[in-house]
């Protein structure tokens, strides 16, 4: 329906300018026919706008640009390190931990032995993979000829060992006390005691480490049976010896309230 | 059914039954003179005498372990001999199995024709050594190229005649293979090669003894490590007091003859504080020690005087030391090369000893290795003090590293409570000079 109404002044331009072909001067003729085409106002004509429809706004457009992590080498070649100085921080692995380095858990590249940082191909172990490695003296190279003994550093001192007297166990020599028969007669102490030491400690008290609290049983010597998952015997016992209890509180109590 | 065959049925059952061996557990009630058996509970109450097991057939952990006390090992896994105690044990040839017994046919057959192969072979092997170099085509060393393959075709051959035979599997299962034969030395290197092989593989890898002690190394022997009675896993930590005494090894060779192995121990952790590395020691070294397929047993202790060069030292790590790695390693010599002890002795010296060197200098070839760690523990010093070793009263401690960056003076809420004023504060006083 509408295309034949919309056609019609360009096949009347066509027509005019199939006719003046034949009279002569083209360019009049021409601008004759594109008076022609001049679509008339009066005909209804269909536009379309395309309005916009992408959202700008919201969580739809990711942040283009955050702020930066502040990737890359914190130690360039030859550069001096020790233990746990961080050569090379990354997205993803880039880089390997060659010899005496070490991959942590984001893939912070860094060293374990003091030393010269090497970046290094080794195409025997890998030839796509790159790796960072410490050596011990600047002139030495990575990777190691194949199959070479490794590099390796004691890092440790001799020292003499103190020599430690072997004293008899203190509790034991307090326990045991002549009795006036000159029997051997235990002495009765409160478990654990005597070796405590109270020092100040945050908010102006007197107490022990968290540590030596946690280790008072073991002080003491109170040794509790491992629990063995599946050991029915041992479930009962402590099972009936619950009840028992409870049945003998509950007596009482009722005894009491009565 | 007829009367006769209902009554005589009862004697046939009795009859078949008498070609069961008495092994089998599953006994049918037969005709019998003797008293009921609850007759005979009743009588033997009064004696209980002791239970004998058999090795073939026994499945009770109590019965198993009756029989190790005696000094007899059970056969086969477990389960095997649950299922020996209710089969009839009939031997193969009689198994009243169709199918089975064609099977069996046609693996006879074809044994046969290996053997035949064999015979062949063997022949053209004799031909080939009785002619003359110069007539064939390339000489001598062609001649002894060919001679060399025809023969590994014939060991081949040897396999394959017997590979098939489910009771040569048995008898190999059982451990009664004789090593002399190549059939249960192949199947005895299949076995090793599927497990243990692979272990000691990555033990080698894992504690970095190929780049270490030697460049490159493919183990072909299987070397297991005892102190005492006590079996050593490749690579475990093993205390001190136990391996004072030299080890006991069993080394098994998969290929045929005998020959002669260098034993070495080597400790590749040896604290040098002087190099700030790590050095070497030769713990021992023993030569000429004969080994073949059929004698694996090693026992260090009891080598010939004559063939120890340098005698047992006993593993020791000082206090502080990281692990130290020691690897047994068997070194075959070549096929009629003696090694010279009293060369070696001048040669070989304990501290620094270095085994790429030794394995170039003296022409052999690492075959096996047992490997195992230790530590400094309770009994070292001790052991130290009877093998007359000092240095018991040494520790290691770590080097201190200094940091890169100077220390920072200590500043605000810190130093300010530095000074004395705060020091009952007790935590807080850790900044005081």
């Amino acid at each position: 329906m509408l295309l034949p109404r919309s056609q019609q002044p360009i096949r009347a331009a066509l027509t005019s300018i199939g006719r003046s072909a034949s009279v002569g001067s083209s360019q009049v003729c021409l601008n004759e026919a594109f008076g022609q085409l001049s679509i008339i106002a009066s005909t209804p004509v269909l536009t379309f706008v395309r309005h916009a429809s992408h959202a700008q706004q919201g969580a739809v457009n990711k942040a283009k640009d955050g702020p930066g992590k502040r990737l890359g080498a914190k130690k360039s070649g030859d550069q001096y390190v020790i233990p746990g100085n961080i050569i090379f921080r990354q997205r993803g692995t880039h880089w390997f931990p060659g010899d005496n380095c070490a991959m942590g858990r984001d893939h912070t590249i860094y060293a374990t032995e003091s030393g010269y940082v090497k970046y290094y191909k080794d195409p025997e172990k890998n030839p796509k993979k790159q790796y960072i490695g410490v050596v011990f003296e600047r002139h030495q190279t990575l990777p190691l000829p194949r199959n070479s003994a490794r590099r390796r550093r004691l890092g440790m001192i001799a020292t003499k060992i103190e020599a430690t007297p072997i004293e008899a166990p203190a509790s034991m020599a307090e326990e045991l006390d002549t009795d006036t028969e000159g029997v051997l007669v235990k002495k009765r102490s409160k478990r654990g005691e005597g070796e405590r030491t109270w020092e100040l400690k945050e908010g102006y008290m007197y107490r022990e480490s968290n540590w030596e609290i946690g280790r008072a049983a073991e002080k003491a010597n109170i040794r509790v049976r491992k629990f063995k998952p599946g050991d029915r015997w041992v479930a009962w016992k402590k099972k009936a010896a619950t009840a028992a209890r409870a049945a003998e509180k509950r007596r009482l109590g009722r005894k009491g309230k009565k | 059914m007829p009367t006769c065959q209902k009554s005589a049925r009862p004697l046939v059952g009795c009859l078949r039954n008498a070609q069961i061996s008495p092994q089998s557990a599953r006994r049918i009630r037969t005709f019998s003179s003797t008293s009921r058996w609850n007759n005979e509970v009743a009588a033997e109450t009064t004696t209980s005498p002791a239970p004998v097991f058999d090795p073939a057939t026994v499945t009770s952990k109590k019965g198993e372990k009756a029989l190790m006390r005696s000094g007899v090992l059970p056969i086969g896994s477990r389960r095997r001999r649950a299922a020996l105690q209710t089969s009839d044990n009939i031997p193969f040839e009689l198994l009243p199995y169709q199918c089975f017994q064609e099977a069996r046919k046609v693996l006879q057959k074809d044994r046969e024709e290996k053997l035949e192969a064999i015979k062949r072979e063997r022949l053209r092997i004799n031909n080939l050594m009785a002619q003359d170099p110069s007539a064939i085509k390339g000489g001598e060393t062609q001649k002894q190229v060919r001679l060399t393959s025809m023969r590994k075709y014939l060991e081949h051959l040897k396999i394959l005649a017997d590979i098939n035979d489910p009771l040569i599997k048995k008898r190999f299962e059982d451990g009664l293979g004789d090593m002399n034969k190549p059939i249960y030395r192949y199947l005895a290197d299949k076995k090793w090669r599927k497990y243990d092989r692979l272990v000691i593989e990555q033990r080698i890898n894992q504690l970095g003894v190929v780049p270490d002690v030697l460049p490159y190394f493919d183990p072909t022997a299987d070397v297991r490590l005892a102190f005492r009675t006590r079996n050593v896993q490749p690579g475990e930590f093993v205390d001190s007091r136990l391996s004072e005494i030299p080890a006991r090894l069993r080394v098994q060779v998969f290929d045929k003859g005998e020959r002669l192995v260098t034993v070495v121990m080597i400790d590749s952790d040896v604290p040098d504080v002087e190099k700030d590395g790590f050095s070497t020691r030769c713990h021992y070294l023993a030569t000429n020690i004969p080994l073949s397929p059929t004698g694996d047993s090693l026992p260090l202790a009891n080598v010939n005087s004559d063939q120890v060069v340098l005698p047992w030292l006993p593993p020791f790590a000082q206090k502080g030391s990281p692990y130290h790695r020691y690897s047994i390693f068997i070194l075959e010599q070549k096929p009629g090369h003696v090694l010279d002890k009293v060369e070696l002795a001048k040669k070989v010296e304990r501290d620094g000893y270095n085994m790429r060197s030794f394995v170039d200098k003296f022409d052999v070839k690492p075959i096996g290795v047992a490997i195992f760690r230790s530590l400094w523990d309770e009994g070292t010093a001790a052991v130290m003090q009877r093998a007359g070793i000092e240095g018991a009263d040494i520790v290691f401690k770590r080097k201190r590293i200094e940091a890169l960056k100077p220390k920072k003076k200590a500043r605000g809420w810190e130093a300010k409570r530095s000074s004395g004023k705060y020091a009952s504060l007790g935590k807080y006083v850790s900044y005081r000079k």
